[in-house]
């Protein structure tokens, strides 16, 4: 059989022929958005991990900061100071969290568990410094003084929606034939969530307070007005704390060079810390939905 | 009532229930405060900003947004320049970000090899994981002097001649400290909540539509611009207004490369400046005794708040219509 | 199960905290050797830093363990506004406070502690330090009427230096600063032009007529080591230690005089007490003098109202003015002349807890 030809008119090839290059340079275009939206990524992680490493050491992590020009100082308060701030505003943006969330997903059908959600998604829009605006008009300045528990509260102000919002989603994929289980055998609905549905969602609300906590742990405008900063190791919730984020905010602004060297350091640390757990976290979802666990 | 092995335990059917209804009723009242304290915090948010900035919005009235003049040593607090450039700053993030971060999502949707889809996501969160500070100390480092000393000059050199359009690249970069940079930095940092947003909705196009299409012979340039954008086109609009969203709110990072007001708005973007974060960020330490100072920076604080939730809302809403509007296609279609 | 684990985690920072809660309420001070100084929260002037780090750690490592004194540089003007919310122990300024700064602390006392000098520090490629500048050309520059580098104004001094034909990028403050204040305080004294424009004059913050901000005098010697043909005002010690190169400046008698521990000590011998809002050694007329030195002042109430955080306070006073000249120099200081020393005393003197006087301790004074 001779193969059958479609001829077309000279329009129409013409027509083809635009429409073929047109793609093509729509493809291209595309290939390149795609790479240049990564390569600031790849330039800055290099970057950083190229600068920070060589700071890197047993001083680094145990020290508190030198006195200027002399060697050997590390950053071991801001360790301890994200460690503190972040952990109690773990502490209280959990329940408060979590609790939201188990309310839209299960009670959440009505209009005001609309606007719950529309508003909890909205806060997380909050400009960060609001929040730091926000505690230290209501506890520092009451309070006269600076405090790791007013850091934790405003990082808990930007923490609360990424919990309440993200665990939602979390909660509504808890499959239905569970619950049903439950109620079946005569469990009442607190106890179908408590024992049931929660437990079923565990790994995915870890990855959500992974997440939070990721976010938590980089953020810097809120605790420069609550909690200040400080040289000194601190435990104690009521004094001035560091953290990483501030440490290397104000290294980075100043003229020394051994400072902008530990700043390097400190960035290194930060975003490893960020990156696993926001990218672990998913690995964590991703293996567990694979085992059905 | 059925007997299992003896294990179960039959609990009589009235007691059973009133301790289950009052579990019940006890976890629905608890959760629910729970919930209710989310639209506490947006109320508390304002009611605290607007009681804080009272005083100084009272003083200065509608002039505070006009005016050019910070004088803190008299009292005198105007806040145009930095509405300026918050304004201006967001406003080159999202002219350089949307194109890039809309092309990104076409090309995980449509271009992309399949096996690559996934790892090319998580690269687009990790870029919206780094914390702005680290963002900021690149910046200083890196993108300031490269943009002071070899971008900048060379756009001065080339668009800075174009009349009109020239006037926006003309003088001294300031050694790259300046709105520009600021602006190239932000564009960076919303890119990933812009593309991950639209990839969202770009695939939420029904299937079959777009099926349709090629079939009819069409290339993936006239689909997509055919039938996805226009489908998706609120639900874009939406994520890049959510982008605007976050540019007008980033602190940290600005203030670390944007070089501070020094007294003229002027229409270059060479010139350094100062947005609004980045003003409470630096002054608001220092502002905490009686005098006005303090409530301008709350004011502030309050302006910018109600300006991103604001448009976060309308970006939301956005959203949402178009996922559901083709979530109905998609059943007329399916019918 | 992750949960459970995360939970356990968190549970155990809380008690960490607690503990530590627990630990850090109990005071530091022994009754058996000399007195061991507890924790202090100062805040204030950029300008000192160096100086006030080295001299707060020396002073913690090795004369009183338990004094941890944490020290914010958030400049002049906060540390006013913080010391008179009563927000930190103690406050930190260059410039002295005005009558409506202190009738709003009544009872806060400044004690001047170290000499400073502000230099013109600049980057210019090629450019040694030694820029000879006359008052003339330095509010020029800073009024924005010379713009270029090499001006016939800069040029007439500095015939050997090659200036290019760049053009002149200022730094000044963005905060409420003391540095600002003493640096526009000489401008005042050198430039009609200056003194009389309303959005200029001697201040901690004024609206500079152009040019970059940076936040502190840390942030100012940052932008100017990184930015090519720029100049700004900061303290001598950052300039040192961070190799910016720096002008001399032409002092009233003629001669160029270049910022040096000595030429503050000149400077220095001219400071008059009491302390008051007018307060300087600028322009000093004195043999060798820098013209834009200055003092800065330590900020404490005198009615304490916590007997071992007084006692740390008065104890660090006394030991920065007469024990700790070597730390003061070691960071480029100057130590105040000996003729301070004795209105010093007295001030110390006033500070009081609940009526009775505190001394230095004997920590101190041995």
């Amino acid at each position: 059989m001779s193969s059958t030809v479609i001829s077309l008119s000279a329009a129409s090839r013409r027509r083809l022929s635009r429409a073929r290059a047109s793609n093509r340079i729509f493809t291209v275009l595309l290939w390149s958005a795609g790479v240049l939206a990564l390569l600031p990524l790849g330039f800055i992680v290099t970057y950083v991990v190229a600068k920070g490493v060589g700071i890197l050491g047993v001083h680094f992590f145990t020290k508190t900061p030198a006195i200027i020009g002399q060697p050997g100082g590390g950053i071991s308060e801001a360790f301890i100071g994200s460690a503190l701030i972040v952990g109690m505003a773990t502490l209280f943006s959990i329940p408060l969290g979590l609790l939201a969330a188990v309310y839209l997903a299960e009670y959440g059908n009505g209009r005001f568990a609309s606007l719950v959600r529309f508003i909890s998604e909205v806060l997380l829009s909050t400009p960060s410094i609001v929040a730091g605006v926000l505690i230290w008009t209501l506890v520092v300045a009451r309070l006269h003084a600076f405090s790791a528990f007013a850091g934790a509260l405003a990082i808990t102000v930007l923490m609360w929606p990424i919990i309440a919002r993200a665990s939602e989603d979390v909660i509504r994929l808890v499959p239905a034939d569970l619950r049903e289980a439950a109620t079946a055998l005569g469990t009442p609905k607190w106890k179908v969530i408590l024992r049931v549905v929660l437990p079923a969602a565990a790994s995915g609300l870890t990855n959500t307070v992974l997440l939070a906590v990721a976010r938590g742990l980089g953020e810097t405008a809120p605790v420069l007005l609550t909690s200040l900063g400080s040289e000194f190791v601190n435990f104690s919730p009521s004094k001035p704390t560091d953290t990483l984020s501030l440490r290397i905010y104000h290294y980075a602004l100043s003229p020394v060079k051994s400072w902008h060297d530990i700043a390097w350091g400190a960035a290194l640390s930060l975003l490893a810390i960020v990156l696993v757990l926001s990218i672990g976290a998913r690995y964590l979802v991703a293996r567990s939905r694979k085992t059905g666990r | 009532m059925i007997s299992l092995g003896g294990k179960t335990e039959a609990r009589a059917p009235l007691e059973g229930s009133r301790r289950a209804r009052l579990g019940d009723v006890v976890t629905k009242r608890v959760v629910a405060i729970a919930a209710a304290g989310v639209l506490a915090l947006l109320l508390l948010i304002i009611i605290v900003l607007a009681t804080g900035g009272a005083k100084a919005l009272h003083r200065f009235g509608f002039g505070f947004f006009t005016s050019t003049k910070w004088i803190p040593t008299e009292e005198i607090f105007g806040a145009a320049p930095y509405i300026f450039g918050t304004l201006v700053t967001s406003a080159i993030a999202l002219v350089l970000a949307v194109p890039v971060a809309v092309g990104l999502s076409l090309f995980v949707t449509e271009v992309c090899p399949k096996p690559l889809r996934t790892p090319i996501a998580v690269l687009s969160d990790m870029l919206a994981a780094i914390p702005s500070v680290v963002y900021g100390l690149w910046g200083i480092f890196v993108m300031v002097p490269w943009m002071g000393n070899t971008l900048e000059p060379f756009l001065g050199r080339t668009i800075g001649k174009i009349p009109g359009l020239g006037a926006l690249f003309h003088g001294n970069p300031n050694g790259g400290y300046n709105i520009f940079t600021a602006g190239v930095i932000l564009a960076v940092m919303i890119l990933p909540i812009i593309s991950s947003i639209s990839r969202e909705v770009l695939s939420a196009v029904p299937r079959e539509l777009r099926d349709g299409a090629y079939a009819l012979g069409a290339t993936r340039y006239e689909v997509v611009r055919g039938v996805t954008l226009p489908f998706a086109r609120a639900g874009v609009v939406g994520a890049s207004v959510l982008g605007l969203g976050r540019a007008l709110g980033e602190t940290i990072a600005v203030s670390m490369v944007i070089g501070g007001f020094n007294g003229r708005i002027g229409f270059s973007l060479f010139h350094p400046g100062d947005s609004i974060p980045s003003l409470i960020a630096s002054n608001f330490n220092e502002a905490t005794g009686p005098g006005l100072q303090r409530s301008t920076l709350v004011a502030l604080a309050l302006i910018l708040v109600v300006i991103s939730l604001g448009f976060a809302a309308l970006a939301r809403t956005l959203v949402r219509r178009t996922n559901r509007q083709m979530r109905a296609s998609f059943a007329r279609a399916a019918a | 199960m992750r949960r459970l684990k995360l939970a356990n985690l968190i549970a155990g920072l809380v008690v960490v905290a607690l503990i530590g809660a627990a630990c850090s309420s109990k005071t530091g001070g022994s009754t058996t050797s000399a007195f061991k100084g507890v924790a202090l929260n100062g805040a204030g002037a950029t300008f000192p830093g160096p100086a006030y780090d080295a001299l707060f750690k020396t002073f913690h490592d090795t004369i009183e363990s338990g004094a941890a004194i944490n020290y914010s540089a958030v400049g002049s003007g906060a540390g006013i506004t913080q010391i008179t919310a009563k927000t930190v122990d103690f406050g930190a300024s260059d410039a002295p406070l005005k009558d409506s700064e202190a009738a709003a602390a009544p009872g806060l006392l400044e004690i001047p502690t170290v000499l400073g000098a502000v230099v013109l520090a600049y980057n210019v490629p090629g450019v040694q330090t030694g820029l000879k500048l006359t008052p003339d050309v330095i509010s020029g520059i800073f009024l924005n009427k010379i713009k270029f580098w090499d001006d016939a104004a800069i040029k007439a001094d500095n015939s050997s230096v090659n200036l290019p034909h760049k053009e002149i990028v200022s730094v000044h403050r963005k905060d409420s600063s003391g540095t600002t204040f003493v640096f526009t305080s000489y401008l005042s004294k050198v430039s009609t032009d200056w003194a009389n424009d309303p959005k200029l004059g001697a201040a901690k913050s004024v609206t500079w007529p152009s040019g970059l901000q940076g936040d502190g005098n840390a942030g100012v010697a940052q932008k100017i080591g990184s930015v090519q043909y720029s100049i700004g005002y900061i303290e001598l010690a950052y300039a040192l230690s961070n190799t910016i190169t720096y002008a001399s400046v032409k002092a009233p008698s003629g001669d160029f005089v270049a910022p040096s521990l000595e030429t503050v000590t000149a400077a220095g011998a001219g400071l008059t007490f009491p302390i008051g809002p007018k307060t300087n050694v600028l322009q000093s007329a004195a043999a060798g003098a820098y013209p834009i030195s200055t003092t800065t002042y330590l900020l404490v109430y005198k009615d304490q109202t916590d007997k071992d955080k007084a006692q740390t306070i008065v104890d660090l006073i006394y030991w920065i003015e007469h024990k700790a000249a070597d730390v003061a120099k070691s960071q480029n200081y100057a130590p105040l002349p000996s003729s301070a020393l004795s209105p010093i005393d007295a001030l110390i003197a006033q500070i009081t807890v609940n009526g009775s006087a505190v001394t230095p301790s004997s920590a101190v004074t041995q």
